[in-house]
């Protein structure tokens, strides 16, 4: 698999534009016609610390960073020294440095057989007419040259990233063809990383570049939604930065309400009116709205919460990856209520499911919590289409009692209107009008006609996907961000199967059970979390143990070297 | 549409205690709506957890009891979903200065058409007598047989300094006012914030309708009192006003942009949230992608 796949990552203090070149070297690789998955792994503080922005790239579809990467920039000394573990042997590693003669990396060096290139790309900016930051595009001018794109693309992504802010175009061009033409380039570091020369087929480039959170937010617009509330938490704050940012063009109504309590309750307030809206947070964020869950649940307002998970309990490791909140998505919430929660993967599911997420809370009347994470939030995917907007499903009706019985346990629900039967919708039991109610017996039927939504729910929903050959020994099972991972390694094995789940509640275990069946498999469960949170909720349904579990909750993602090693011991 | 408070009944008899203030404040917002023809299918009343949300489903409207302290942003969402609709917040002492104290504060700074109805019976009734920050310090309640330790909340000093467009102070006994109150609040465009000192014949024997005929002054009887001056509003609060409860409408800023009115992204749009609730095509949007 070596250079089918050749992964690049620029290394730096925090705030000092490690965002914005690999926003801009993303775009050239895909100009260039390649396929990317770029993720960010940043400190929560807002200048210092390192930070690092890693870009994978291939001709085909690419879903997961590479454990390790086959290129190196660095913004300063220290970054690399923190960064130096994560080198392939034989990479190539750029160093921005005041001093180009020091050498403190010849141990590793040697070691891995890098080939260390030091440059003063401050001092170069400057001789060219260009100011500090500057420094950056003659590194961006340096890189192009040794993965053998045109430097023309790389200014033209410059330009367009900068297009509304006043920037000196002359000196960035000077500054990036004086990367370009650096003194440092050999040919044979194109040789190094074997990227042929004319490798830019422009016509194949993927259309599109986009993050999960702005996926999320587009499948939202496309889906009816007309009012986000919000309250700023990594990983979920730029599902509200997108929204906001286009609020003008699709005239949804955004607020950043004074807390997540208040967020929630408003989202509650307009689902209730009957316009779509939704909020989105992070798992501390989540157990403040937890009450309203199960407010929603008990007074069938349909309720879409987007809960995009970091690593850690309490504070965490705020800027980092983990999908640790599945049982808390599928648990939260004082006494019994039928809920859904479903989890996205990549781009697409992101689109789709929070469209699938508002048709299931308004026909069945009920909490949805659909889970992200923050490597699937905030990295970069790239697609040649997004999916297809997915019908409304709203499961409005008009009718006389807003809690009416029913087999299926949903009961009519139409909207406050003007000259439309009133009713009162309550978070205290009630009967079927919706008033208050004590009486045993009506609590009884009212708690068993929800409960029965979960029935019907399950009915509606998919058995997990299966990735892989169908007769493959070992099956891989996961969730969330594991699938992209799964796919990456599927490229190159052919001897495994893998089992996704993305609708975790109702859990569908028939497919599972099937497969199963013959007693010739070796289940493994790969989770990003400490507890195998969706082995036990399928232990819970169906009895079925996991001995062999790979589970990841340092939060960094899983990797295909991750799983392949697990794999082969 | 005849004005006819008898359309805001419902069957529902509610449980309030025989003398309770809740009866003169759901009378008089029947009547208030009545009086300005406001259909009960056009009105949407959240209602907040305490003796106050008893009274869910003996009004006839649309309306939501959801959870302790949280009626004000659930009123919110319900608004800003659909204008159409007179939207007020029910919600006790409790719930509004505890529970729920952000939401009072951010709604008032916001400015959102809403009515909130502050039934203030001064502690936590329906749990039987606790304490509320507007409970008499040193007063006994239950779990406290030595008095409560707190100070008090001024209440209109700390509303006031948020500047609230409206904020009128009624009492359950006088329905006369209530009504004129209520009503001015629900025309008012903004915030209007109507708190009502409500008896409560189990918890706050002590505040009997004698005791408040002595103890309250309208601020209408005031020589030179300006409703529509909040500095001068603000300055008699801190500085001139006497130990007694005032009533009546304390302040109203007119022409100060609601909420909705100041989002760049709902000018010229001409319906509400909940008429736009269909697919919409995100192909424009897509190109800032490519």
């Amino acid at each position: 698999m070596s250079l089918q796949r050749i992964s690049l990552k620029f290394v730096g203090p925090s705030g000092q534009g490690i965002n914005t070149v690999g926003k801009i070297f993303s775009k050239t690789l895909k100009s260039s016609g390649f396929h990317i998955f770029a993720t960010r792994e940043y400190p929560s503080l807002i200048k210092g610390g390192v930070a690092s922005y890693q870009i994978d790239f291939a001709y085909s579809p690419i879903n997961s960073s590479s454990k390790l990467v086959d290129l190196v920039c660095s913004l300063d000394k220290d970054s690399l020294l923190n960064n130096i573990d994560s080198t392939k042997e034989n990479s190539i590693v750029i160093l921005n440095s005041e001093n180009t003669e020091e050498d403190h990396f010849s141990e590793y060096s040697k070691k891995k057989n890098l080939t260390l290139l030091t440059l003063n790309a401050q001092k170069i900016a400057s001789e060219n007419g260009g100011i500090e930051i500057m420094g950056n595009t003659v590194l961006l001018g340096l890189l192009a040259r040794i993965l053998s794109l045109k430097s023309n693309v790389v200014y033209e992504q410059l330009l367009e990233n900068f297009k509304s802010k006043k920037i000196d175009t002359e000196a960035e061009k000077k500054c990036l063809e004086a990367g370009y033409n650096s003194p440092l380039f050999r040919p044979e570091y194109t040789n190094l990383l074997k990227v042929e020369k004319g490798l830019n087929i422009l016509n194949k480039s993927p259309k599109f570049l986009t993050t999960g959170n702005d996926a999320l937010a587009l499948g939202a617009i496309g889906c009816g939604v007309r009012a986000f509330y919000g309250y700023p938490m990594t990983p979920a704050t730029s599902i509200f930065k997108y929204l906001g940012e286009t609020s003008k063009e699709t005239g949804i109504l955004v607020k950043q309400a004074e807390n997540e309590i208040t967020a929630v309750q408003m989202t509650m307030g307009s689902m209730a009116m009957g316009a779509r809206s939704f909020t989105a947070t992070s798992g501390g964020g989540f157990d403040l709205m937890v009450e309203t869950i199960s407010c929603s649940g008990i007074s069938e307002n349909p309720l879409v919460i987007v809960l995009a998970q970091r690593a850690g309990a309490g504070t965490g490791l705020p800027t980092w990856s983990g999908a640790g909140d599945l049982t808390s998505a599928v648990k939260a919430g004082h006494g019994e209520f039928p809920r859904a929660v479903l989890a996205v993967s990549d781009i697409n599911s992101c689109y789709t499911l929070i469209q699938k997420a508002f048709n299931i809370a308004e026909k069945y009347q009920i909490p949805v919590v659909l889970l992200t994470e923050k490597v699937i939030a905030e990295s970069l995917f790239s697609t040649d289409s997004l999916p297809k907007n997915i019908a409304l499903e709203r499961g409005l009706t008009q009718g006389t009692s807003r809690y009416g019985i029913t087999d299926n346990g949903v009961s009519n629900r139409w909207l406050p209107e003007s000259n439309k039967k009133t009713f009162l919708m309550n978070s205290d039991e009630h009967m079927e009008s919706g008033w208050s109610t004590e009486n045993a017996e009506e609590a009884t039927r009212m708690v068993s006609k929800r409960m029965n939504k979960i029935m019907a729910l399950k009915k509606e929903i998919p058995e997990p996907q299966y990735f892989g050959n169908i007769n493959a020994k070992t099956i891989v099972i996961g969730w969330g961000s594991t699938k992209n991972t799964m796919i990456d390694l599927l490229k190159y094995n052919k001897e495994i199967g893998y089992l996704h789940y993305e609708y975790m509640f109702p859990l569908k275990t028939d497919f599972l059970k099937n497969l199963l069946r013959k007693n010739d498999k070796e289940v493994v469960l790969v989770e990003n979390n400490f507890e195998g949170q969706l082995g036990k909720l399928i232990t819970e349904e169906t009895g079925i143990n996991f001995s062999k579990k790979l589970l990841k909750y340092d939060g960094r993602t899983l990797t295909v070297d991750d799983i392949t090693e697990f794999l082969n011991n | 549409m005849e004005n006819n408070t008898n359309i805001y009944n419902t069957e529902l008899i509610p449980t309030w205690c025989p003398g309770c203030g809740n009866f003169a404040i759901h009378a008089s917002l029947k009547s208030a709506l009545s009086e300005l023809k406001i259909d009960p299918s056009s009105t949407y009343i959240s209602f907040d957890i305490g003796c106050n949300g008893n009274g869910a489903g003996s009004i006839n409207a649309f309306g939501f009891k959801g959870l302790h302290g949280r009626s004000i942003p659930l009123a919110i969402g319900a608004h800003l979903a659909n204008r159409k609709f007179t939207v007020i917040a029910d919600i006790g002492d409790g719930g509004c200065f505890h529970e729920g104290l952000d939401h009072i504060v951010h709604a008032i700074r916001s400015n959102y058409d809403i009515t909130i109805l502050i039934h203030n019976n001064m502690n936590f009734a329906l749990t039987t007598g606790q304490a509320t920050a507007t409970t008499q310090q040193k007063k006994a309640m239950y779990g406290l047989p030595d008095g409560k330790p707190e100070r008090d909340l001024d209440i209109i000093n700390f509303l006031l300094s948020l500047s609230p467009t409206f904020y009128a102070r009624g009492y359950s006994g006088d329905l006369k006012t209530l009504v004129v109150l209520m009503k001015e609040g629900i025309k008012h465009k903004g915030c209007s914030v109507i708190e009502i000192i409500q008896l409560c014949p189990t918890y706050n024997k002590e505040l009997t309708p004698m005791w408040f005929a002595e103890y309250s002054a309208d601020v209408a009887t005031i020589k030179e009192y300006d409703n529509s001056d909040i500095k001068k509003v603000k300055n008699f609060f801190n500085n001139d006003a006497k130990d007694i409860i005032y009533t009546g409408l304390l302040s109203k800023q007119d022409g100060i942009p609601t909420f909705y009115d100041r989002l760049p992204s709902r000018e010229g749009i001409k319906t509400d949230l909940v008429e736009e609730v269909k697919q919409y095509n995100v192909k424009n949007l897509l190109k800032d992608f490519e």
